[in-house]
């Protein structure tokens, strides 16, 4: 089977989707499901089925026509996908942060671009979920977690991205309203979802003027730019989102005047512990397909495997992926228990695991020669893919 | 899986203590008035049968796709109650057993074997042997 799992990627969907579940069964040093629970490896094991036949066959497809996969995603969301560590009595499946991660880290194999694009929606359901009262809960949640509707995160400016706390998009209280001026950029979704949490200034400057409202498409004055053209992340539409004297009812914001920066920094705990395990996803498909590689390309009369110097490098990319795995959860860990340290954890975790996990699947490419570089091959759109990852989420 | 430990049994014994028609490996599966079409998967290829109802089926991986299990549902099947039945209450009698073991015996420890010089004698000693 595993000679045949290099081709599965670039050929028949069926085949595909059998060869990526046949290798489940090997005992391997990379295993992900090494030390979770029963539980824990249920959930893994939906997660990779899913994304081995509904996701794998397609993710070249979606990624050079650009098509943002709602469909597949709605599938998802009917298994609990949509709103994973939201609470059940608004839709949610309840689970804790490191179900979480194992959930993303699982279905990145198939597409890191969507299960991305999934968690920041998973994110903004879950900010709702936290910080909305009970109407707002119920009125934006059930349908954000069975994905009849999508959301996207509306935080970053042209001016302001590493410097969050400088926005200046402007909400002006009038009566019972927000008058909304300015612009986002960068907005994974944008443009194609339905709810938009934004982060905007209605107070002083600084972080403690800045509050957080719910938007929703089809609210007057709510535009969006022309779609990004990007390296990767192309089954997700990024746009930029315009506000321009947009109307917004005062019960759409998500808890007081004032906290929406301390909301922003909660959130992005959990988006960087989610967005790492996309990165490690990608990795983990990366090293299967450079070892398949590897053993089925001969040169100087010899597998490729033979080669020692390629055999250390192997070893190499699986520590190390072992290693940003580990990271991962412990922060995941951190987190769901509420440490003092969750926060430097989860940024720590997403700095060490974005970035080796990009090596890994460049190292992957490189293993593959020129091979690597066609889009014929898989290993190209993970190295594309979780590029951003480095970037953003902070 | 078959829990009959891939024995290819436990449909055909039901089928047969029922007498009731059987269709195995079923691929496909029609339902018509009082009677079921069942697309069996056999080694020439795929063989197609009309039986009257009520019949024993039974599934090959190619029947269907099995759905996908919810998250809820893995956190909900650890709380299921499993229930256990004694054989009696439900009248089957447990005993007594419907197979005898006439013997059981190791298998004979391996002999050496021969080694020959060349093809030609090789050739001989197995037809010596009886074997060709």
């Amino acid at each position: 089977p595993r000679t045949a799992m290099a081709m599965a990627w670039r050929a028949a969907p069926r085949a595909a989707a059998r060869l990526l579940l046949g290798r489940r069964g090997i005992a391997s040093c990379i295993d992900p499901s090494t030390g979770l629970t029963e539980d824990q490896k249920e959930f893994q094991k939906v997660a990779l089925d899913f994304a081995a036949k509904e996701m794998a066959p397609y993710m070249a497809e979606w990624d050079e026509k650009e098509i943002f996969p709602v469909e597949t995603m709605r599938k998802a969301a009917q298994l609990g996908f949509g709103g994973i560590y939201v609470k059940p009595d608004v839709g949610g499946s309840g689970l804790s942060r490191l179900d979480t991660s194992i959930i993303f880290e699982a279905l990145a194999t198939g597409c890191t671009s969507t299960t991305a694009y999934m968690s920041i929606h998973n994110m903004c359901v879950w900010m709702i979920d936290t910080f909305g009262n009970e109407e707002q809960r119920h009125r934006f949640c059930p349908s954000l977690c069975s994905m009849e509707k999508f959301a996207s995160y509306c935080l970053t400016e042209p001016g302001s991205g590493s410097d969050a706390a400088s926005l200046l998009t402007s909400a002006q209280r009038k009566g019972d309203t927000y008058v909304l001026n300015g612009s986002k950029a960068f907005i994974s979704g944008g443009g194609d979802t339905d709810v938009y949490v934004v982060m905007c200034r209605t107070g002083g400057p600084g972080p403690k003027g800045i509050s957080c409202l719910v938007l929703e498409k089809g609210m007057p004055g709510l535009s969006f730019g022309k779609k990004e053209k990007k390296v990767g992340w192309n089954s997700q539409p990024t746009r930029a989102v315009i506000f321009e004297d947009c109307v917004v009812p005062v019960g759409n914001r998500l808890g007081a005047e004032g906290q929406g920066f301390s909301i922003a920094m909660q959130g992005l705990n959990g988006g960087r512990i989610n967005i790492a395990s996309c990165s490690l996803g990608a990795a983990h498909a990366s090293v299967l397909l450079a070892q398949e590689h590897l053993t089925v390309r001969k040169q100087f009369g010899e597998p490729l495997a033979n080669n020692q110097y390629l055999q250390f490098r192997l070893a190499e990319m699986a520590t190390r992926l072992v290693a940003a795995r580990l990271m991962v959860r412990n922060a995941a860990r951190a987190l769901q228990e509420g440490r003092e340290d969750a926060a430097v954890l989860c940024s720590m975790a997403k700095l060490f695991a974005t970035d080796e996990c990009f090596g890994i699947c460049n190292q992957a490419l490189q293993m593959h020669g020129g091979y690597g570089y066609l889009k014929d091959y898989a290993v190209q759109q993970f190295v594309r893919d979780i590029r951003v990852h480095q970037i953003l989420e902070g | 899986q078959a829990i009959d430990d891939d024995c290819n049994q436990t449909g055909q014994l039901l089928a047969a203590m029922l007498d009731w028609p059987q269709g195995t490996f079923a691929s496909r599966v029609q339902l018509e008035a009082g009677h079921v079409l069942v697309e069996r998967e056999v080694d020439g290829g795929l063989e197609t049968l009309r039986l009257r109802l009520p019949a024993v089926l039974t599934a090959d991986l190619r029947l269907n796709e099995p759905r996908y299990a919810t998250l809820p549902n893995i956190m909900k099947a650890k709380k299921k109650p499993l229930e256990v039945i004694p054989a009696a209450e439900l009248g089957v009698p447990a005993g007594p057993p419907r197979l005898k073991v006439l013997q059981v015996q190791e298998p004979p420890p391996r002999a050496g074997g021969e080694k020959v010089e060349s093809v030609e004698s090789l050739v001989g000693k197995l037809r010596h042997a009886g074997r060709i």
